[in-house]
């Protein structure tokens, strides 16, 4: 038996019986398909069944976050093998090594799905599609070319057999060396399919995320976690809530306290008869607004990561200097379905459902609290309420196994929003400071010195948990970067500095400089990683340089971008749909930006109005490149959502921490952007026919700098503190 | 004591102060009705009581005696989706869907009482419905468009 048949990783796969699969390596390793009854040494991270009921099942390696990667990924499948999309069922795969196909991990982020399975997924299709025609030949004793599949159908003059009496046959042919694409100009989905394919559930209260699994013989549990980061209990007493109805037992583990019993509402009434005495926190009384002066004071010139020119000399020769420094806090993720696992634990063996992006991240997590090996960790995927990098941990996964096998039951472990956003792993803090020199109406030069907290060098979380036991996934997100690890610079700065080191503007004399900041906050990736600052940064300095050198800041960055290139595309475009050419309307600040992460340009204009002392934005137009949009109304989404993301951030959210003590509980102190505060969003696709790249992130990094740069417009304030209404409210003091 | 969720009086067994959230999901297995924020400021958990949109994470079942409760769950008739469900459809509105029961369950209230809303209705009732994904532009055209269902003679 295979070792992933044992592990049971693939529900709804057919092997052996009256339905076709075949399987596929997907990520960037060569395609090779295979059937699933011989797939020999192929480590496969794709499967394609279509059953004898003529339904199709495919296997991804990537979790449902509502990025939209369900529907993406159906939309290719059912394409080149030719059936209504709707035939299509997608399933996420369990842990298995197999599937770890992005850096050594299986894991949804980065906004790589879709790049990485443009190719296999739509090979493997095509494949099964030509055997399915190569059966259907057969038995007409006909020649395949004088066949074609249509509409789940194999069709042979006025004649038609469904592929479910076909697959039979199918599964005994040989798999063909080099399954023929449909040409571009052929495509009925790609480009085409709007509807997702993973709504029906979500609309009518039937899907099943990770907060509603329940296994049979289920308990569930509610943690109390210390108000210090880090602290661990000391003392519990638990005699009055040991009687509450229902409860079944009262733990204390080194990262607090679990309240079992059979539901979670009995457990939560319980936890209020809980006292708890803490340790001392781990972070030592850190407080951040004594982090932001201190980094704001501080003048070093930290480690060079990118140095072109000489821009010691260039701002030494400039007539007049311009910069300042540019601030962003703490951020929580704060997907809206609250942190959860449910764990089952038998002897050396752990099997978890969970929310995750992760699920190999989620092993070892689980692996290394039960000190049993990564092997015998079973993580089956449920669908996301949200994740934004922060379900790419297992830190609900380990501890619900550790009360599952303390209580040798079942058991579902649910936070409260209020664990969720003080227990977070944030977006890191962020200081840096920008110069830039101007002469004779030129640019001379720009520096901008980056302070941050590395996100990979993090011993509280993806290291220590993971990388040790990865070490292949660190190698290659370096080698990624062409960045060398034990030189000047670190993993670190490649996260902390992307979207500076990488610019496409053509500035002759400029350098990036990274100095990690050491605290023991947890970081971690949020959507768009470091590009959500970086684009603020470097956006935010194309805007002073325009002003500084009295042009506009669309011909500025047209002018400095690669003639002809995905940028100038974009900007193009964008002047157009913004009428950038027009003045606003009066009392209407009007910014741009544009950013290229994840392979994908992106580029906005956002209208900006005062609304007594807040700021508000009225209206967003984005331009997007991100090659062959498979999906269009998804890729409309993403930009929407990323918009409304990063205007969150932008506008309104930070977390603080006063003593070591995280200072926001619940959206009361940590705003979402609400329905009357939204803007207005016009998208734009650009047509394109290359493979497709991330739509997930792109859409963030530039909103703030076009708010910034709109309120500039408007105001003559250059807000280069976020969140911004703060920066707005407090502009005389600083 | 007894619930009426959707159309069915239940026996449940839990104390007055035990929150209606947990009374759907875990005594019922209503689980479309979702865990937010606990302290009725996202919404996530909206349900109707008598026709009226209340956040169930903070009402307590002993207040309810019998009034009628509907959930996301009873809002379709006989797996046909009422319009607001269908609308929602139509404008692709969720991303990762957690929200959307709350927000579905909001804007058939709002449309109860106002069949026409303008946009600052929409801002008035469903600003506490909040949406991490960013679906609002969406769920602002799929109201409207629900609207329209509603007033072409489409059966709530």
């Amino acid at each position: 038996m295979t070792a992933w048949s044992r592990r049971g990783f693939l529900q709804g796969l057919v092997v052996g019986g009256a339905g076709l699969t075949l399987a596929a390596c997907g990520g960037g390793q060569a395609l090779r398909i295979a059937r699933a009854d011989r797939t020999g040494d192929l480590a496969a991270s794709l499967y394609i069944t279509v059953h004898a009921t003529g339904r199709v099942s495919l296997i991804v390696n990537k979790a449902e976050v509502g990025q939209g990667v369900s529907t993406g990924y159906a939309t290719l499948v059912a394409e080149e093998l030719c059936v209504p999309i709707d035939h299509v069922d997608v399933h996420y795969a369990s842990a298995n090594k197999a599937m770890r196909t992005s850096a050594n991990l299986q894991i949804t982020g980065g906004s790589t799905s879709m790049f990485e399975a443009y190719v296999p997924l739509r090979q493997a299709a095509a494949a099964a599609r030509e055997m399915l025609v190569a059966a259907a030949a057969q038995t007409w004793r006909v020649a395949p070319a004088a066949c074609r599949a249509v509409d789940g159908r194999v069709v042979h003059g006025d004649t038609a057999l469904p592929y479910g009496e076909l697959t039979r046959r199918a599964a005994r042919l040989e798999v063909p060396a080099a399954p023929k694409l449909k040409p571009a100009s052929e495509h009925t989905l790609i480009g085409k399919v709007d509807r997702r394919v993973d709504l029906r559930g979500k609309i009518d209260g039937t899907a099943i995320y990770g907060i509603d699994v329940t296994l049979p013989g289920m308990c569930n549990a509610y943690p109390i976690f210390a108000p210090a980061f880090g602290a661990r209990p000391t003392h519990v007493a638990a005699e009055r809530a040991r009687q509450r109805p229902g409860v079944i037992d009262i733990l204390a583990f080194d990262w607090g306290v679990a309240v079992v019993a059979e539901k979670l509402w009995q457990a939560r009434a319980a936890a209020r008869d809980v006292a708890v005495t803490w340790s001392a926190g781990s972070l030592g009384g850190l407080d951040s607004r004594q982090l932001t002066t201190a980094l704001r004071a501080h003048d070093a010139p930290g480690n060079t990561v990118t140095d072109r020119g000489d821009v010691a000399e260039a701002l030494a020769h400039a007539e007049q200097r311009i910069g300042g420094t540019y601030e962003a806090p703490y951020l929580a993720h704060a997907p809206l379905e609250p942190n959860n696992a449910t764990a089952r634990v038998t002897g050396d063996r752990a099997e978890i459902w969970a929310p995750s992006q992760s699920p190999t991240v989620a092993q070892a997590y689980v692996a290394d609290a039960l000190g049993i090996a990564m092997d015998d960790v079973d993580v089956h995927v449920t669908l996301c309420g949200g994740g934004f990098g922060r379900r790419a941990l297992g830190d609900a996964c380990a501890q619900a196994a550790q009360i599952a096998r303390r209580v040798k039951r079942p058991v579902k472990l649910t936070w409260s929003r209020e664990d969720e956003m003080r227990l977070g792993h944030y977006r890191p803090i962020y200081s840096a400071k920008v110069e830039a020199g101007v002469a004779g109406g030129k640019i001379t030069g720009a520096r901008v010195r980056v302070r941050s907290q590395s996100i990979l060098l993090s011993g509280e979380t993806l290291v220590g948990a993971v990388l040790s036991q990865l070490p292949e996934a660190l190698g290659r997100m370096v080698s990624r970067a062409g960045l060398a690890l034990f030189s000047t610079n670190t993993v670190g700065d490649m996260l902390a500095t992307e979207g500076l080191t990488n610019t496409p503007y053509q500035l002759a004399d400029f350098q990036v400089a990274f100095e990690p900041v050491q605290t023991k906050l947890p970081v971690l990736f949020w959507r768009s990683v470091g590009n959500s600052v970086t684009g603020f940064i470097m956006e935010s300095l194309l805007d002073e340089l325009a002003v500084a050198t009295s042009q506009d800041p669309f011909a500025l960055r047209r002018a400095l971008l690669p003639a002809k290139s995905r940028q100038t595309r974009v900007l193009d475009r964008l002047a157009q749909v913004s009428g950038w050419s027009t003045p606003p309307a009066p009392g209407v600040g009007r910014g741009m930006a544009r950013h290229f992460a994840f392979e994908t340009e992106v580029a906005q204009v956002a209208e900006v109005v005062l609304d007594g002392d807040r700021l508000r934005v009225r209206k967003v137009y984005c331009v997007v490149d991100c090659g062959t949009a498979v999906n269009p109304d998804i890729v409309r989404a993403q930009m929407e959502g990323g918009i409304i993301f990063g205007l969150s951030a932008a506008l309104d959210q930070e977390i603080t921490l006063v003593d070591g003590v995280v200072q926001q509980r619940n959206f009361d102190s940590f705003p979402l952007l609400r329905m009357h505060e939204c803007p207005e969003i016009v998208v734009d696709i650009l047509p394109s026919d290359e493979r497709p790249t991330g739509v997930g992130e792109p859409g963030l990094p530039p909103i703030a700098p076009a708010v910034a740069n709109a309120v500039f417009q408007l105001t003559g304030v250059r807000l280069r503190r976020m969140p911004f209404q703060r920066a707005w409210r407090e502009r005389g003091a600083a | 004591m007894k619930l009426v969720v959707n159309g069915t009086a239940t026996e449940v067994a839990v104390p007055a102060d035990t929150p209606l959230l947990w009374a759907l999901r875990e005594e019922l297995g209503l689980t479309g009705t979702k865990l937010g924020c606990g302290a009725a400021l996202c919404g996530a958990c909206t349900v109707h009581v008598d026709g009226v949109p209340k956040r169930s994470c903070v009402t307590a079942c002993g207040d309810l005696g019998d009034r009628p409760i509907t959930t996301i769950e009873g809002l379709a008739t006989g797996g046909v989706l009422h319009p607001v469900q269908q609308a929602w459809l139509e404008a692709n509105v969720p991303q990762c869907g957690y929200c959307q029961a709350g927000q579905i369950m909001t804007t058939v209230a709002l449309l109860a009482a106002k069949p026409r809303p303008t946009d600052d209705d929409i801002d008035a009732a469903l600003s506490a419905n909040l949406c991490r994904c960013g679906t609002y532009p969406r769920i602002r055209k799929a109201v409207h468009r629900a609207a329209e269902l509603l007033a072409k003679g489409a059966v709530p």
